[in-house]
């Protein structure tokens, strides 16, 4: 059933038309740090190339084995600077999280996961053919005599190795069959990768011989890369975990198989305006310490509650062998976290409208973003999914904060009709309804949608057909 | 606006690329005179190897010592230069030229040192005086290698070996 749940006042409308919109200067910064960040990416790429060629590496095309080495380095050093690149996008470095987005930043990670490997890979077979023909050797006897005779080589050949396995159980298909664990497992030895690559750098290869530019350029990226993962993803969760010391206070049963767990902690004023953001939450209890859970915030923390502690609220469902267990956690569990993390923020809007759709528990952190984002009343509408009303987890707060901020709220249950193309259920489909019928000006809004990743597809192509622009969209994933 | 950082990243990048390749011309240029510096001190038989390289891979003693050779005059086991082979290396040609004098090695030059990057001009440049004074210290190729330059001090000792066999030493 479609139930309009609050109507606009005709009275309020009016303040869309001429007021400026107060989040231009923000999405101009956020854009042009996006594309700061796209051209550093390339600028990295050529100057690792352009280092190479400025020591002089030219001279290697005068004869045809020199060539093939000259492109085996070549593509080398493109893969290992990806490789560094790959690492930094997956270190949580709050500038990319805040200018792309935790989810991007990954998915772009894993778009680079090949194009790497097969640059390293080239480099390998470039080299053999190169210095085979330079010793009169095919390339798998020089590849023999490399490993046998050139000291550090062995190591590059592990290195290689560890890439390609490394690569190849983050591929989707390979990934599924696979528990968490063990994907996990193997993508950290891209570290022991990274290592065991370092000494025929050193050795063999020139990038960091004595008195080259290479030299400063390469220890200086792989330092960067190796500090800020240090920092942000070991470092600063710790000095978080120790510096807002939260623990459980309560879980609240929300609907079956969902609660809302309940943290209080310190300083919690410093994560003002991240409802919605995710943290990777560890609850340090047995058996359960060692499984991070990221879980967006339900709500906005609160600084001070009635009895003068701050508290941070999360509400989860049980989806799996981790977040079962979560029900029966006990208060008094200390909890590790890392965080805040994720664009699901007043941090990406663009424009003064703003739609907010979810489904499922992905309605939560729809709650949060609702409570904190600013919006004048009338120029915000809020959707909610679900099959049956029970399962519009929050229902009645979200009621309750649209109705004190003037937002717009639907409530749209019932199955998806079967085989049509479509976010809604089958009675608001039959009678044509679209995103736009919902929120008339949404081009000039921004739509946040959350919830599984076929339904929320269905709606941002609903939202592209209407006119939305790509940045203005702004759904998580939490499939990486 | 994607537009705007497709055509940033296509213009830096493009400046960063001629920039290297730019400075990159001029390193060539005088990378190839510090090879040539450390081709030998006497400056002498510059004609060499060329033509030795583009032979099949140089195993070492078997082709007859390519060019230069002995000195005018006098009988074989006078004063003399002898060049070895040219010795083809992964990392580049190795050519080594010795100079005998009554029948005893006086002088060992590279004409020649593995010189493909940056890093084995280096090892060459290390090696190279290195295995002279063993070389000279023990008057033959039968000397340590040196650790860190096995393949340089292989192709070395390999070029000496032959310059020693055209000698008749």
């Amino acid at each position: 059933m479609n139930t309009q749940l609050l109507t606009n006042r005709p009275g309020v409308r009016r303040n869309s038309g001429g007021a400026v919109n107060p989040f231009r200067a923000q999405y101009r910064r956020r854009l042009l740090r996006a594309d700061l960040l796209t051209v550093l990416f390339w600028a990295s790429l050529a100057g690792a190339v352009a280092l190479w060629l400025a020591d002089g590496g030219v001279a290697g095309f005068s004869t045809p084995a020199g060539s093939f080495t000259a492109l085996g380095i070549v593509a080398g050093l493109a893969g290992m600077d990806l490789v560094l690149l790959m690492l930094l996008l997956a270190a949580r470095i709050p500038l990319i999280d805040q200018t792309v987005g935790h989810d991007r930043a990954l998915e772009f990670h894993r778009k680079l996961g090949k194009p790497a490997l097969y640059l390293l890979l080239a480099h390998g077979i470039l080299i053999a053919i190169g210095y085979g023909m330079a010793e009169g050797l095919d390339p798998v006897s020089e590849s023999v005599a490399l490993w046998v005779l050139v000291p550090d080589m062995w190591l590059a050949y592990i290195s290689m190795l560890l890439f390609i396995a490394v690569v190849v159980t983050s591929l989707v298909a390979v990934r599924r069959r696979f528990p968490y664990e063990f994907w996990y497992a193997v993508h950290l030895l891209t570290y022991a990768a990274v290592l065991t690559s370092l000494p025929h750098q050193f050795s063999v290869g020139g990038l960091f011989a004595e008195g080259t530019w290479q030299r400063w350029y390469w220890l200086a990226l792989c330092i960067a890369t190796g500090a800020a993962l240090l920092y942000y993803r070991v470092v600063q969760p710790l000095v978080a975990t120790f510096r807002h010391q939260l623990t459980v206070k309560r879980v609240v049963r929300v609907a079956p198989g969902v609660v809302s767990i309940e943290m209080s902690g310190l300083r919690l004023d410093e994560l003002a305006g991240s409802g919605g953001r995710f943290f990777i939450w560890r609850f340090l209890a047995p058996g359960l310490w060692w499984h991070p859970h990221p879980f967006s915030l339900s709500a906005e923390p609160v600084r001070f509650d009635a009895a003068g502690q701050g508290t941070l609220r999360i509400t989860v469902r049980n989806l799996g062998r981790g977040s079962s267990q979560l029900a029966s956690l006990k208060p008094g569990t200390k909890v590790a976290v890392e965080g805040p993390y994720g664009l699901f923020s007043t941090a990406a809007r663009s424009r003064k409208h703003v739609v907010m759709v979810g489904a499922g528990i992905g309605i939560t952190p729809v709650r949060a973003l609702l409570e904190s984002t600013p919006f004048q009343p009338g120029n915000a509408t809020v959707i909610l999914r679900g099959h049956s009303e029970s399962e519009l987890y929050l229902g009645e707060e979200i009621l309750d904060l649209c109705r004190r901020r003037g937002a717009t709220l639907f409530h749209l249950t019932g199955s998806r009709p079967a085989g049509i193309r479509t976010w809604l259920p089958e009675h608001a489909a039959r009678a044509g309804h679209r995103l736009a019928s919902y929120h008339p000006n949404i081009t000039d809004a921004d739509v946040y949608v959350c919830g599984p990743s076929a339904w929320a597809h269905n709606v941002l192509e609903d939202a592209r057909a209407a006119g939305v622009r790509e940045d203005q969209i702004h759904y998580e994933r939490f499939d990486w | 606006m994607r537009t705007r950082a497709a055509v940033s990243a296509a213009l830096a990048s493009a400046g960063i690329l001629i920039a290297g390749w730019q400075s990159g011309l001029h390193v060539a240029d005088t990378g190839s005179s510090v090879a040539s510096a450390a081709a030998g001190s006497t400056g002498s038989s510059g004609s060499s190897g060329t033509s030795g390289s583009a032979g099949a891979s140089g195993s070492s003693g078997s082709s007859s010592p390519s060019s230069a050779g002995g000195t005018t005059g006098a009988s074989a086991k006078a004063v003399g230069t002898y060049a070895g082979s040219v010795v083809q290396t992964r990392f580049g040609s190795v050519q080594v030229q010795i100079t005998v004098q009554a029948g005893k090695i006086t002088d060992v030059t590279a004409l020649q040192l593995t010189d493909a990057e940056r890093k084995s001009v280096q090892i060459s440049n290390r090696a190279a005086p290195l295995l002279r004074t063993e070389v000279l210290a023990a008057q033959s190729a039968d000397v340590q290698t040196i650790s860190g330059a096995t393949v340089t001090s292989d192709a070395y000792l390999n070029s000496l070996q032959a310059a020693l066999d055209a000698a008749n030493l």
